[in-house]
């Protein structure tokens, strides 16, 4: 079926948490967005390891990738 | 090794690393650590009554400073025992404990200062509800004066709120989560669904980005500024768009905050139905708790019927159970729609099944084990054997410990609302905004009021 096409159970191929693009810090990402720490917060499960790509300007999900992917050094898991 | 074998290991990888790096599971490990702790004293025929020192009711000024006086040892006590276990919590999750210490000093002072406020007698005559004086109060210093940024390390609003909601578990009875969950999730999710829709569809009419829509509906119909984020993540949002949302979100928190106490006690409702109503027209679990443990206060006085018990509870069902658990099941099926009609070309990925688990807020099973083992212990008892040996020993105790947890967070809320900081909406998100808080608002009302009113008006919380 068409809708299994689109869902995905893990990650295959590189993906933004290894991109040099993408900022998921929670602390960075409280100090971009202030007044998020007034009633959630970074460290919240519910943003899982969301971030911000700086190329793109999305916030979007480590899970997620793009032609424009470019590899961090020394990656870490984050 | 391939490369889906190493994201399959960074994957698993980073699901352990969730256990100790988030708020969330710091949460339930430090709150099911209380009450199992709170239960080896009460098997072992003791209590942690000692450490869990609270004001007592008082009329005269030489009452209080003779409590102090007496209690003033057992406040130490409790201030460096917490700052122990939270300075370990938020180390742990990357912060500075150098940061936090003073920090959390300053807003314990406070708020023992605030928990001793709302123990005057005359307190509820003056509407010094604790929890709006602590807001208040934050507010005020936020505001007016310029607090050194270092000091938010200790304003943890969310990381409070989910400990306190834990202990809360603790002392409501599961029976009682199985019995009012059935309707607090039927009657949260006809709001949830009608007020995303009312958002998105308004939003979308103006001329809103979709994206941008999707964020805003959240944000009014599950779980305020944590699903407004969520949202964001799963729908990739503009990197612009969440601060919009936190804005609406947080002025319309505040706003209600006051504002849902006061139209309840007007309406002279009962305290178990303005509680269910407050949870499911308030939008972030934080500033909910302040509203319905401010009007439970005015319980038994003012002519309004039932017990701050009752307020808190039906609020905790209507918003922990019937509204924050889905919000992985609403980033899972916008991330959907999102890619299959929003942005179908804007990123090569495919949607995550796991984000339903990944972005559930794990403080929930804290709230549900503590409840489930607080039943275990006092199954057998009978009402009398409960109220002169378990509730003094054990359910007091912890209550006392779940209030000085809100109190951090209320006073946390005022102390990190800076208006000048949040961000610009815009009149478009304002308007879209606006009409679905109305629909909320009315629709919270009809369901908690004229349906379901009979069942929150009697439910019993012990």
């Amino acid at each position: 079926m068409k809708i299994f096409d689109l869902l995905q159970s893990g990650n295959s191929g590189p993906v933004c948490r290894d991109c040099v693009h993408f900022e998921n810090d929670p602390a960075i990402i409280e100090k971009t967005y202030p007044g998020l720490a007034i009633m959630s917060s970074g460290y919240a499960s519910v943003r899982d390891c969301d971030g911000i790509c700086n190329f793109n300007d999305l916030y979007l999900s480590a899970h997620d990738s793009c032609p424009n992917f470019t590899a961090r050094a020394g990656k870490a898991d984050r | 090794m391939t490369t889906t074998d190493t994201e399959t290991t960074a994957t698993r990888s980073s699901a352990w690393k969730e256990l100790w790096s988030k708020e969330d599971w710091w949460a339930v490990w430090l709150g099911l650590g209380i009450v199992a702790l709170a239960y080896i004293f009460y098997l072992s025929g003791s209590s942690i009554s000692w450490i869990a020192v609270s004001p007592a009711k008082w009329s005269t000024l030489s009452q209080l400073t003779g409590q102090f006086a007496k209690n003033g040892i057992k406040y130490l006590a409790l201030l460096v025992v917490l700052l122990i276990l939270f300075t370990i919590v938020v180390s742990r999750i990357g912060q500075k404990p150098k940061d936090f210490i003073p920090a959390f000093t300053f807003v314990f002072v406070i708020s023992t200062i605030v928990y001793s406020l709302g123990s005057w007698e005359q307190a509820s005559k003056y509407t010094l509800e604790p929890p709006l004086v602590a807001l208040g109060l934050g507010l005020l210093i936020s505001n007016l004066i310029k607090l050194p940024r270092w000091l938010d390390a200790g304003f943890r609003v969310e990381f409070y709120i989910k400990l306190g909601i834990i202990l809360l578990g603790a002392t409501l009875p599961f029976t009682l989560i199985l019995w009012a969950g059935p309707v607090a999730i039927l009657q949260a999710s006809i709001v949830s669904l009608a007020t995303f829709l009312t958002i998105f569809f308004v939003g979308r009419k103006l001329g809103l980005d979709r994206r941008l829509a999707a964020v805003l509906g959240a944000g009014g119909a599950v779980c305020g500024v944590s699903a407004s984020i969520a949202i964001a993540g799963s729908v990739r949002a503009k990197k612009e768009h969440p601060p919009v949302a936190i804005s609406l979100v947080v002025i319309y928190a505040i706003i209600m905050i006051f504002v849902l106490p006061v139209v309840c006690r007007l309406l002279q409702l009962p305290a178990g139905i303005g509680g269910a109503w407050i949870g499911t027209s308030e939008f972030a679990d934080a500033a909910g708790l302040a509203a319905a443990q401010s009007y439970g206060g005015l319980a038994g006085s003012h002519g309004i019927a039932g017990s701050a018990d009752q307020a808190v509870a039906a609020y905790t069902l209507i918003k922990v159970i019937g509204r924050d658990i889905w919000i992985g099941i609403w980033a899972f099926a916008l991330a959907l729609i999102s890619v299959t009609y929003w942005e179908p070309s804007e990123t090569t990925s495919k949607v995550q099944v796991g984000q339903i688990w990944t972005r559930f807020p794990k403080f929930v099973i804290g709230f549900l084990v503590a409840s489930i083992l607080t039943s275990i212990i006092i199954h057998g008892n009978t009402l009398a054997e409960y109220n002169k040996v378990v509730k003094p020993a054990l359910i007091t105790p912890i209550t006392a410990l779940r209030t000085w947890a809100f109190t951090f967070s209320f006073f946390s809320i005022g102390l990190t609302t800076r208006f000048r900081e949040l961000a610009s909406a815009g009149s478009k998100p304002v308007i879209a905004f606006t009409v679905g808080v109305i629909v909320n608002v009315v629709l919270g009302y009809v369901l908690s009021v004229l349906v379901f009113g009979h069942y929150w008006s009697t439910i019993v919380t012990h």
